[in-house]
């Protein structure tokens, strides 16, 4: 039952996925400036000729659509191409950047919930106290202060006060993890700081709800424990819609570090992605962009799993 | 066993120590596009690649020309040049530099299908030969050694080895050259390591053991990374930085070569008028502009750098800033009210900034300047297709009047987008090129520049300063004016 639902759901996203790159595909290619423009700059040093023996090379010659589907036959085949620049397999690139993104955005994630989750429940608990207001402001705070500027001030105040803390120079987890780990921190707790929180919001808003439910009074009238009431009975069920929350931010993230990665010089996907549409590297943009999308699709069911676990009324069907 | 867990601790501790001593990190803000000298143009490959492979000639410190791979060379007359190789020169991956090295690499940057940057520097070579057994003669077509030499300088005549290239091996991944360093370990978008060359010919160096090039693009970031010494040296590219580098740290100040110009096209009315572009000229406040942009970081340029003593003609008067004779020139040239039109312009190394300076001062004299704001891309796109009415941009610049002004004002040069013409220009650059003594080159670049003013096809604005900060015990760097990072050969971390 369930594998035919995911097998379902992956079937009926393929066509999303493949409009989503041909739109990208075109966009791109409609933006005045070609490779070959960018890389010569204003130094102009190739003859015309010379360019359109180059524009032939790279297969920049054909009609868009052509170009397209061409690059379809290699998506099919997990051929994604080759850097314009380099000439290095854009696969092989997708590779050593992902792992770096992906941990970005789950320790986001994780900071994001283990601030987001306790306020909200606290803020919900103790409705229209100082606690509720401060949590809100605070929120509101959080939602409203852009990622730059939250990164700059952290940049700033640490490199002022903590003299000591390497802030710059990543190393991959797995060849330095506690120094990782320190390099991470910061910048996913500059991402995580506005979804933790929209989580707090939504946990408080959804809680709010169920605690005004009646089970939750019968329960409460049964003269259960106010904790038991809430961490047994209440929780669980209001966790659905911050789940939803945290996997579309998740994938948002995946998509979206672009402005951290810069700002800390994290050498991930989202920075890949910018210096590619900035050369008009085709390949590489194409090739992220769906990458991109496959993974935001795999995300969404991955939620909807999590929904039949966390709340098992919910049953997985076609 | 503890003790011994110990101890090992103390050692390791000990050995990283010796080895950071060698160690020199820097930060950079854009990292290299490709890695083939021969195909290189991005400013940041160049920077790199500079102290990986090297040229037969190089500038030293004083922007003078000297032998590098060539342990001499001979002018013999206007039409050769004979290069003299050393004999003591390996690639990286250990083999000996011979003739047929060099010899084949030229003959790769000159070779019409593989699309060189620096082919155009050798259109003029009509033979290339080895005489004897280590030496390379240059034969041309035209007398033009003069403005043949300084192309032996850069990265983009960089001699590379016949065997690596010939195994088939991707050059804009892989390096192998004779320079100080060789990549050991690239990291996209993170870093660059360059370890030690052993067996470089010059005794002694390089002093570092390693040189680590550090991707970071935001300038906060950069000065907050050398603040808390997770790099050792950084360029500035905003003045207002040094604020943040009050004390503990060294300043470097270097007046470069490159210039920020505002193109113009001249075939557009009126600026197709060289009153109109001289009234303009005179309406621009370049003091203003250098302290309200650069913060007062740089210097008003002339048509040749004013550093370039031997070349440069003084334009106090002509550059300086007379709104009133900006006026009386524009009356006579029977636009007393004024007149309107566009710069284009990209959000890109302060571009934007000058051009709004710009637009307020020529408003001043009654002319409406409309910024046409585009992205990078497109603003190539519309240089490359003149399609402007003016532009804001930064033009590197030379010690050498050929290469400053021929592909910038001869009418078909490589870069003259700007639709100039002037039959007097051309004659004046190709008996540049053409003459070899001293005298006489310097009266026809003299005239010429007497014309270029007077012409104004663009207007010279300033020169920037390139700033540099280092940690206190960074010895030895040493900025040049062509922006060129090959003094850090030199450099050590006390």
């Amino acid at each position: 039952m369930t594998l035919s639902y995911i097998l379902g759901r992956i079937i009926s996203a393929i066509p999303t996925i493949l409009l989503l790159t041909f739109m990208v595909f075109i966009s791109i290619h409609l933006v005045p400036g070609n490779v070959i423009d960018i890389m010569m700059g204003t130094q102009n040093y190739l003859s015309e000729e010379q360019v359109q023996e180059l524009t032939a090379e790279l297969g920049l010659d054909q009609p868009i659509i052509v170009q397209y589907f061409k690059w379809l036959k290699g998506l099919f085949t997990f051929d994604l191409g080759t850097s314009l620049r380099t000439g290095e397999p854009v696969s092989q690139m997708i590779a050593d950047k992902f792992p770096i993104t992906f941990e970005l955005a789950l320790m986001s994630i994780i900071f994001s919930l283990l601030i987001g989750i306790p306020f909200g429940l606290i803020s919900s608990v103790k409705q229209n106290t100082p606690w509720d207001y401060s949590f809100r402001v605070l929120g509101l705070v959080g939602l409203s202060a852009p990622v730059f500027w939250i990164g700059a001030i952290f940049i700033v105040l640490i490199s002022g006060t903590f003299t000591n803390y390497t802030l710059f120079g990543f190393v991959p987890f797995l060849k330095e993890p506690l120094k990782n780990l320190q390099i991470m921190l910061i910048p996913a707790i500059t991402l995580g700081i506005m979804i933790a929180a929209q989580i707090m919001r939504m946990t408080r808003n959804s809680m709010l709800d169920v605690l005004s439910q009646d089970y939750v009074k019968v329960a409460k009238a049964k003269g259960l424990k106010g904790s038991k009431v809430i961490f047994k009975h209440a929780l669980r069920n209001g966790m659905i819609p911050v789940v939803t929350t945290a996997g579309i931010q998740l994938g948002y993230l995946i998509g979206g570090t672009i402005v951290v990665e810069s700002m800390f010089a994290i050498p991930g996907m989202g920075r890949m992605l910018l210096d590619a549409v900035n050369q008009r590297n085709y390949p590489v943009v194409q090739g992220v962009v769906a990458f991109i999308g496959i993974m935001i699709v795999l995300l969404n069911i991955l939620i909807d799993i999590l929904y039949s676990i966390i709340d098992p009324r919910i049953k997985l069907t076609d | 066993m503890k003790k011994s867990l110990f101890f090992g601790l103390v050692l390791v501790l000990l050995v990283s120590f010796t080895f950071s001593n060698g160690i020199l990190k820097f930060a950079i803000e854009t990292e290299p596009v490709g890695l083939d000298p021969h195909q290189v143009t991005a400013f940041a490959s160049h920077r790199i690649l500079e102290n990986v492979y090297d040229g037969l000639l190089r500038y030293d410190e004083n922007m003078q020309l000297i032998a590098n791979l060539a342990e001499s060379y001979e002018v013999k007359d206007a039409y050769t040049v004979v290069f003299t190789l050393r004999n003591d020169v390996y690639f990286h991956d250990g083999t000996k530099m011979t003739a047929d090295d060099v010899i084949f690499s030229f003959e790769r940057i000159t070779d019409p299908d593989f699309g060189s940057p620096a082919a155009s520097y050798y259109a003029d070579v009509e033979s290339i030969k080895v005489v004897g057994e280590k030496n390379i003669e240059f034969k041309l077509k035209t007398p033009s050694v003069n403005a043949l030499l300084p192309n032996f300088a850069g990265v983009n005549s960089a001699i590379v080895s016949k065997a690596f290239v010939e195994s088939g091996k991707n050059m804009q991944l892989e390096t192998n050259g004779t320079g100080p360093f060789a990549i050991a370990d690239y990291e996209a978008g993170n870093y660059i390591s360059l370890v030690k060359n052993d067996k470089y010919y010059m005794a002694g160096l390089p002093k570092l053991d390693e040189l680590r090039f550090i991707i970071i693009p935001k300038e906060v970031s950069r000065v907050s990374a050398l603040k808390n010494g997770d790099v050792d040296i950084s360029k500035l590219n905003e003045p207002l930085s040094l604020n943040m580098l009050t004390n503990g740290f060294s300043i470097y100040r270097q007046p470069v070569l490159s210039y920020y110009l505002l193109g113009i096209n001249n075939d557009v009315a009126p600026l197709n008028d060289p009153k109109v572009r001289r009234a303009l000229s005179y309406a621009v406040n370049r003091e203003m502009i250098i302290k309200m942009v650069g913060f007062g970081e740089g210097t008003i340029t002339g048509i040749m750098n004013p550093t370039v003593k031997a070349w440069a003609v003084p334009v106090d008067e002509e550059f300086s800033y007379n709104p009133a004779k900006a006026k009386q020139l524009l009356a006579e040239a029977g636009y007393p009210n004024g007149f309107e039109f566009s710069i284009t312009v990209s959000a890109k190394y302060n571009f934007d900034k000058i051009a709004q300076a710009l637009q307020a001062q020529f408003a001043s004299v009654g002319v409406k300047a409309n910024l046409d704001m585009v992205e990078w891309g497109i603003f190539i796109k519309k240089w490359k297709e003149k399609d402007f009415d003016s532009f804001v941009s930064l033009n590197s610049g030379s010690v050498s009047p050929d290469k400053q002004l021929f592909r910038t004002f001869e009418t078909n040069g490589s870069t003259n987008k700007f639709n100039y013409s002037n039959t007097k220009v051309d004659e004046l650059l190709v008996e540049g090129r053409t003459t070899t003594e001293y005298e006489a080159r310097h009266e026809i670049y003299n005239e010429l520049q007497e014309i270029l003013i007077q012409d104004s096809p663009i207007l010279f604005l300033y020169s920037p300063n390139n700033l540099y900060a280092s940690q206190k015990d960074v010895q030895g760097f040493q900025p040049m004016s062509n922006e060129s990072l090959i003094s850090l050969r030199f450099v050590s971390v006390e």
